[in-house]
């Protein structure tokens, strides 16, 4: 007999080139993606050193956490703030000087990296992809290892080596059985799983998603899941490949063509996990108990059923989780006992790397069609692919229509390092992946759910449950007309 | 990777605990190019260095000229805790400094110092007590940090061991970082990398983008 081994083992193992004495492995990556970010750093200290990339053709440069999200026609000389625009050149020049393949403001292709990547093929079953990003974890929906490294000392050893090196990390299974109830998504079930881990519950894993709701899941409902591991602590979340996987890798641009494709999806079928693989550690989640989720603190595990009360820090046993509580609740303004529904909101937004594909878009356009948002808000769409469909489809017609501004592509608001920020003491109900203070603006209060969600908050002009939206539209119609600016 | 074996060098007593990396590198600064001759060395402390309208604080260890020619700092606890910002590391190296001492280091910037030719010394906090009362008696005074014997020799002429992990010892002896010892196996990464192409030659390469 063979040795059982899980997704995660298979892909590992597939990639080790040396294990050093330390127990440290070597592991090869086979495509990397470089955001702006601190990126700059990696290729100064290289151009000191005198060193070159060893595959430049197994990278792609991605501008997206700087580029604001309109006036993108003069390129960048068109955006305002020096330093922001100095970090969106410094990428490009770094990827001339390197040779690397970019995607840059303006280029068709344009998005966020974890939307382009899997948009355009790259990310396949069984590679080991690395991105100078937390959220890097995405890619893993295909059934990839998919790692984020560190943007200065990780980034520049990728570059200059193609490798990384990595202690092994522990596996856990996350198993969520059953059908999701209606209007429950995927952003509730990984915000109930990191309800249950806690914001460090999973560090030292490499998590599976597996049941049969995640089987049942589209891959953008997939990367959503894989996209917030790293919230519940693990750097690696993945999901086997299936005939989904499959169909949706079958119309991309950079897969295997002709025998290739047949033989690929050979190799591929024999990733999944094998029967009586043992993990490190399991979770259960049972996928009909899952309910529209929000989160109600700073960080991402202070999250609840959109139908409950903003607890009270004298409830909790653990006094640092009480002390924890308190201060979050100070930040966010909040009461102990309000009603999540009863919490007013000053703006919304949509986009970001979890939540800004197709699917995304349209089930907040669902939810907004024919209806106002009575807050001001955005949306920026994961990609430029994605907006064109978007268009294609009307829904840009629906969220202008509703009053929210209609943006491009880029990580925008999520953290807002391209200048678009949550003015100080505004609350914003937001499809977004943190909430930590400031996160989205010094002293800006972040409400993380889902994309129907936020539409419905949206229309209520407060945190809304999507489950009750349809049913009393008359409660809308009312302050319908105020719609801010 | 400049190699680190025997330092003796003028030190500086830093007298302040959990400086973290947003004080050692400001934010602001994180948007800058690191280029020779224009690199991290001013924004390294600089709202210690220099007041609300950028004039020199003359009460600060740094701006005092017997300490000017430093290359070893005296540090209190946790140093380098905060953000991961591994351009903090940076801005010690651009500044100037080759070792930092002090009873406690983060644990991220500990390691990017290492990565870069800086030695972080470990000593208890009362040692680091007394070293400050010497560096504040003797301005200017030098100190010795002897990477190969793992002992630091204040300026009394006491001597103090201090731990290292003997993988990163050997590194920063010999000057040599991540990627020099990940090329050693640069035969095992192409024969790898034939191999898997070979494999799975349908892999995708951004050549076309």
């Amino acid at each position: 007999m063979t040795e059982k081994k899980t997704l995660f083992q298979k892909i590992w193992d597939e990639h080790v080139i040396v294990t050093s004495p330390q127990g440290e492995d070597l592991l090869y990556a086979d495509f990397n993606f470089i955001n702006e970010g601190q990126s700059f750093l990696a290729f100064d200290q290289l151009r000191i050193e005198g060193r070159e990339s060893l595959r430049p053709q197994q990278h792609l440069a991605i501008t997206d956490h700087y580029l604001p999200t309109k006036n993108r026609e003069r390129g960048p000389a068109g955006i305002e703030d020096k330093e922001i625009r100095n970090v969106v050149e410094m990428l490009a020049n770094n990827s001339t000087d390197f040779a690397l393949p970019h995607i840059n403001m303006n280029h068709p292709k344009q998005g966020i990296a974890h939307v382009v990547g899997p948009e355009l093929g790259f990310s396949q079953p069984g590679m080991l992809i690395t991105c100078n990003d937390s959220h890097t974890a995405t890619h893993g929906a295909y059934g990839a290892l998919a790692i984020p490294i560190g943007g200065s000392n990780q980034l520049r050893h990728v570059i200059a080596t193609q490798t990384v090196w990595l202690h092994r990390p522990k596996t856990m299974r996350v198993l969520i059985d059953g059908t999701l109830p209606e209007s429950v998504t995927a952003k509730d079930v990984i915000l109930t799983i990191i309800g249950k881990t806690g914001i460090g519950g999973a560090t030292g894993y490499a998590i599976e998603y597996a049941g049969t709701a995640i089987s049942a899941m589209s891959m953008e409902a997939r990367m959503t899941i894989c996209n917030m591991s790293i919230e519940a602590g693990a750097r690696i979340g993945m999901i086997a490949p299936d005939e989904t996987t499959f169909k949706d890798l079958s119309n991309r641009l950079m897969v295997p063509k002709g025998a290739d494709w047949d033989k690929a999806v050979a190799y591929w079928k024999t990733l999944p996990t094998d029967d009586g693989a043992v993990f490190d550690h399991e979770i259960r989640i049972d996928a009909t108990e899952v309910a529209p989720m929000i989160t109600w603190g700073t960080s991402p595990e202070d999250c609840a059923p959109i139908d409950g009360l903003v607890p009270d820090p004298a409830s909790f046993a653990d006094v640092e989780r009480a002390r924890h509580v308190k201060r979050a609740l100070d930040y966010m303004n909040l009461k102990p006992k309000t009603r999540f529904v009863d919490i007013p909101i000053d703006r919304v937004f949509i986009g970001s790397c979890v939540n800004s594909r197709i699917e995304d878009l349209r089930s907040a356009a669902a939810v907004l069609k024919g209806r106002k948002s009575v807050v001001p808000g955005m949306v920026s769409p994961g990609s430029t692919d994605v907006k064109r469909q978007a268009e294609a489809e009307g829904l840009d017609q629906i969220f202008r229509d509703a009053g929210l501004d209609w943006r491009d592509s880029g990580c925008s608001m999520c953290n807002g390092s391209n200048g678009e920020i949550v003015a100080a003491g505004e609350r914003c109900a937001s499809t977004t992946n943190r909430n930590f203070e400031g996160r989205q603006g010094r002293n800006a209060m972040t409400h993380i759910m889902s994309p129907s969600m936020v539409a419905a908050a949206a229309v209520a002009g407060h945190l809304a449950d999507i489950r009750h939206t349809f049913d009393t539209p008359s409660s809308f119609s009312a302050s319908a007309s105020a719609v801010r600016n | 990777m400049q190699p680190f074996t025997v330092l003796t060098a003028t030190a500086v007593p830093l007298e302040i605990a959990k400086i973290d990396t947003g004080m050692i590198l400001p934010g602001r600064f994180m948007r800058r190019h690191r280029r020779p001759g224009h690199d991290y060395s001013e924004a390294f402390l600089y709202d210690l260095r220099f007041d609300e309208k950028g004039h020199p604080r003359p009460e600060f260890s740094l701006n005092q000229p017997s300490y000017s020619k430093a290359s070893i700092v005296v540090t209190g606890a946790d140093f380098g805790c905060g953000s991961s910002r591994e351009g903090a590391a940076y801005a010690v190296m651009d500044y100037g400094f080759r070792a930092l001492v002090g009873p406690s280091f983060a644990e991220i910037f500990y390691g990017n110092c290492l990565q870069n030719g800086i030695l972080p010394v470990v000593l208890p906090e009362l040692t680091i007590s007394e070293i400050w009362e010497q560096l504040r008696a003797k301005p200017g005074v030098e100190l010795t940090i002897d990477l190969p014997d793992q002992v630091l020799i204040d300026a009394d002429g006491r001597r103090h061991p201090f731990d290292i992990n003997p993988l990163r010892k050997d590194r920063l002896i010999h000057g040599i970082d991540d990627i020099d010892v990940t090329l050693e196996h640069k035969e095992a990464i192409i024969d790898f990398e034939t191999t898997r192409r070979k494999a799975f030659p349908w892999l995708p390469t951004s050549a076309n983008i």
